[in-house]
């Protein structure tokens, strides 16, 4: 039973982790009825430049946020030279264009860093405590607790204030918007930085325990597709409750069906989103069609 | 004679592409040879996907994953099983055909967006779900194919003609050409019939075409099944090329250089995939040897530009193709040498928008 | 004086197809004037040619000011509100949310209360069902909400597009009393576009008739209202 409980948690942990970066696939999603798959390389170009600033000195709880910031900007650059140009080209298109851009930030992190995995720092201590008598880690909790503060930071930002609302009204129904004032260009760019940012969470706070590389993130694009698929595309909740839902399974596969074993977890990340697609394709909180107006 | 002036240059290329590569190993060494094999193999492994993306258009990003079934088949069979190599290659291509062919029915229900979704997990979870079985496929080490000799008559023929003993190498490479030959003649006369209109008719327009009694459903997953045994044959030349698989030779960047090379040769068109093949194979070499062979760049860079370079450049080659040219270099060509004509030949007789009588017909 | 709005010789079209052949007209300030004419006669499109939604040749003047190349968002911060065809109701957000974007570009925080607190007496419904997603609102309810929402933008001109459509003739009185009651205590400009002739014609006081793209009639609304053979071929009733 302690070891259920133990790995219930760590799957909540591993599931705030995915919840950040579908959550970021979930806003570029509704902003444009487009899959980001460079989220997953940019949230990682995003962790090296925090481990850049982290080893020159600046403590983790600066750099930190000035790598969301920088994040930010980032993405807010990338949608107005690469995206902007193509924005009436099909689906199709658009996706050609975000493996592009992931094959290209990929390369070139690359370049810049190189392929020798780096050990990044957590401000948490590996130790454990005991609660309730399970044992869970401070880092699991740290990571529980940033994911928790950044998931409600833009909870608030998109429902409670005005910016919030633009951004929003922007993303459903550009032609309305347009005719109410709102700068519907600006805000899908905001939009991606926004993404790029909370993205980059993900990044930050898996790479203590994966080790920074240019691959890094590739399996967690995948936990966290399942994640958004399971909660709904378009749904911000359901990004966060399907990140949980995919961490904790992943880890209960993991250490109870003896066949799946620790290499095959992604795996069942894949079985995830086969199984949502055929059975649920809207997920559990996704609606049958979004219109726009 | 008279036929042959009138044929359109297109065939007078064929021809000569033909006899380019059918030339090509007696005039460069067996290595560059075994080069260029995988150049063809990966234009075999492109054309499949080319009638998936570019003709029935549903975007599939796990091209990779087929390959990869078809290089193992075809490794397993002739390893374990001891079949002739040469016998495993169509089986392999038939079993992959088979197993896209099943793939096909639950793509029919996932919208375009969600079939490339699924097919990128594939993509990343494939080498995980081949090192697993390790009995059946070698795990990490994966399996060694032993390359055949060449049989007497393909030795005395290139003895014949060059002087010099044929080696494994050569001899791979042409039984890749020929497979290429077949293949691309296949896809050539699928496109220009029923299929191929029928294809290009859902990807233009699903309800459209529902309304013109295409049978979508059955030429969906046909163009799944065609488009997957295209890859297994490629995979099992691929291993009989390179001589071994393992699960790390089918990353899921190899699904995005096929992809690449689709874009790129240009989507649509047959010979997109072989232009857009030898773009995507090449590059990536190309741009190892030459900045190594700058003295001036120190070695940290030259092995980071090695591991990253052709990354970078697919990334930013793929998206300003997206961006400027989507029809890839097939249709850069088309519109260049439509320009050309139209100079050549004179604006044609304005009124009734004929040309000109080709002077040597008349 | 120079009108607030003054159109002239626009052409408009979408693509290949040419919508409006020259099309002049003013609005004068405080004014209410209403454009009339049969389905696909280019009402639509001259409101769009306006805040910007359709490319247009010609000259469109606000205030003094030319639109050309400006954007929507643009024109609609000088001050024209748009209420287009379908409302443009934003039904994935709640009611109070779509008035706050009617109101989110405003600074003066007095201003908006009091104008939220003119709405909600004008509208009931709309106050009661604040926190609702304004899909629950029916075609009446959503008819009212685009008003309100554009009465919060505190234009100095409003175009509407078809207000009455779909609505109950009871429905549709009480939308027209507020809009003359917007236009009088107010001040707003408002160009209606409307096939119900009718009851454009008894709130206007100018009136235009477009026919395939062209002003076919202008004038004093009274004037088109008492012309008996003006009324059955122009107007229909």
């Amino acid at each position: 039973m302690q070891e259920f409980s133990q790995q219930v948690v760590g799957g909540i942990a591993t599931g705030g982790i995915f919840a950040s970066l579908a959550l970021a696939l979930v806003l570029i999603y509704n902003a444009m009825g487009l899959v980001n798959f460079a989220q997953g390389e940019m949230a990682m170009l995003a962790t090296f430049v925090a481990y850049s600033l982290i080893s020159r000195g600046i403590s983790y709880w600066i750099a930190f946020p000035l790598t969301l910031v920088l994040a930010f900007v980032g993405g807010l650059a990338i949608q107005r030279i690469v995206i902007r140009p193509v924005e009436r080209a099909p689906i199709l298109t658009l996706v050609i264009i975000t493996l592009g851009l992931a094959t290209l930030l990929n390369g070139l992190a690359g370049f810049i860093f190189g392929y020798v995995p780096r050990s990044f720092p957590s401000p948490f201590s590996a130790q454990s405590l005991g609660l309730a008598g399970v044992f869970v880690s401070y880092r699991d909790l740290g990571v529980i607790a940033i994911s928790s503060v950044v998931l409600l930071a833009v909870y608030v930002l998109l429902q409670r204030t005005t910016l919030g609302l633009t951004l929003r009204a922007a993303a459903h129904h550009p032609e309305a918007s347009r005719l109410l004032g709102v700068h519907v260009s600006w805000m899908l760019a905001l939009g991606w930085g926004l993404a790029s940012a909370v993205g980059a969470v993900s990044g930050i706070i898996v790479a203590p325990t994966l080790l920074l590389e240019p691959n890094m993130m590739q399996s967690i694009i995948i936990y966290a597709f399942a994640a958004a698929v399971l909660g709904g595309i378009e749904s911000p909740l359901g990004a966060v409750i399907g990140g949980l839902l995919v961490g904790v399974t992943i880890n209960l596969a993991g250490a109870y069906l003896p066949f799946v074993g620790g290499d095959l977890q992604l795996a069942v990340g894949l079985a995830i989103i086969v199984a949502v697609l055929l059975i649920k394709p809207n997920g559990l909180f996704g609606r049958a069609a979004v219109r726009r107006v | 004679m008279g036929r042959l002036r009138s044929a359109p240059p297109r065939y007078w290329l064929v021809a000569v592409a033909v006899l380019f590569f059918i030339g090509l190993p007696t005039v460069i060494s067996s290595f560059l040879a075994s080069e260029w094999t995988l150049a063809l193999v990966f234009a075999i492994a492109i054309m499949g996907l080319n009638i998936l993306v570019g003709y029935s258009g549903q975007l599939s990003l796990g091209h990779g994953a087929f390959v990869a079934l078809g290089a193992y088949t075809s490794a397993i069979l002739a390893h374990r099983y001891h079949m002739d190599y040469l016998v495993t290659i169509p089986i392999a291509g038939l079993l992959t055909g088979i197993v896209g062919f099943a793939f096909g029915f639950p793509a029919l229900r996932l919208s375009a967006l969600y079939l490339a979704l699924a097919t990128f997990s594939l993509a990343v979870v494939a080498p995980s779900l081949i090192k697993r079985p390790k009995d059946l496929t070698g795990g990490v080490q994966g399996i060694l194919i032993s390359q055949p000799d060449p049989p007497d008559f393909a030795r005395n023929g290139f003895a014949t003609i060059t002087g010099n003993a044929m080696t494994s190498e050569q001899w791979i490479y042409y039984v890749t050409l020929v497979c290429a030959l077949i293949l691309f003649w296949l896809a050539w006369n699928l496109v220009r019939n029923r299929p191929g209109r029928a294809m290009r008719a859902i990807r233009d327009g699903e309800v459209a075409a529902a309304a013109s009694g295409v049978n979508i459903a059955g030429y969906k997953t046909l163009a799944f099944g065609i488009s997957a045994f295209y890859a297994g044959v490629a995979g099992s030349l691929y291993g009989l090329a390179i001589g071994f698989v393992s699960p790390d030779a089918f990353p899921v960047s190899l699904s995005i250089q096929l992809l690449v090379g689709a874009v790129i040769g240009g989507l649509a068109s047959i010979p997109g995939p072989l232009l857009g093949a030898i773009f995507a194979y090449f590059l990536p070499i190309e741009s190892n040897q030459w900045v190594p062979s700058q003295t001036w760049i120190p070695d940290q860079i030259t092995s980071t530009v090695k591991n990253a370079g052709p990354a970078v450049s697919y990334g930013v080659v793929l998206i300003l193709v997206m961006i400027f040219a989507r029809n890839g270099l097939v249709g850069l060509v088309m519109s260049g040498y439509g320009v050309l004509r139209r100079r050549l030949r004179g604006a044609g007789d304005r009124e009734t928008g004929q040309m000109p009588p080709d002077p040597q017909t008349a | 004086m120079a009108a607030l709005l003054e159109l002239e010789g626009v052409r408009a079209g979408y693509g290949p197809t040419s919508v409006l052949h020259g099309v002049s007209l003013s609005v004068p300030e405080a004014g209410v004037v209403s454009l009339l004419g049969a389905n696909g006669a280019g009402k639509t499109t001259t409101l769009r040619a306006i805040t910007g939604g359709v490319r247009w040749s010609g000259d469109i003047r606000f205030d003094g000011r030319s639109l050309h190349r400006m954007s929507t968002e643009a024109i609609v911060r000088h001050g024209v509100a748009h209420v287009p065809e379908g409302r443009g109701i934003c039904t994935e957000l709640t009611v109070d949310e779509n008035l706050k974007l009617g109101a989110h570009r405003r600074h003066d925080k007095d201003g908006v209360k009091k104008d939220y607190a003119r709405v909600f007496e004008l509208f009931p419904v709309l106050k009661e069902r604040r926190r609702l997603s304004a899909s629950t609102l029916s075609g009446g309810e959503q008819q009212m909400l685009a008003i309100a929402r554009g009465l919060l933008m505190k234009p100095r001109l409003m175009l509407l597009d078809e207000p009455s459509l779909g609505l109950a003739p009871l429905v549709v009185r009480s939308i027209f009393e507020v809009i003359k009651t917007i236009n009088k205590d107010d001040g707003v400009a408002v160009l209606l576009v409307e096939q119900n002739a009718r009851i454009a014609l008894e709130l206007s006081t100018t009136a235009y008739v477009l026919e395939v793209g062209r002003v076919a009639l202008e004038g004093p609304s009274a004037q088109l209202q008492g012309a008996d053979s003006v009324r059955r071929s122009y107007l229909g009733y």
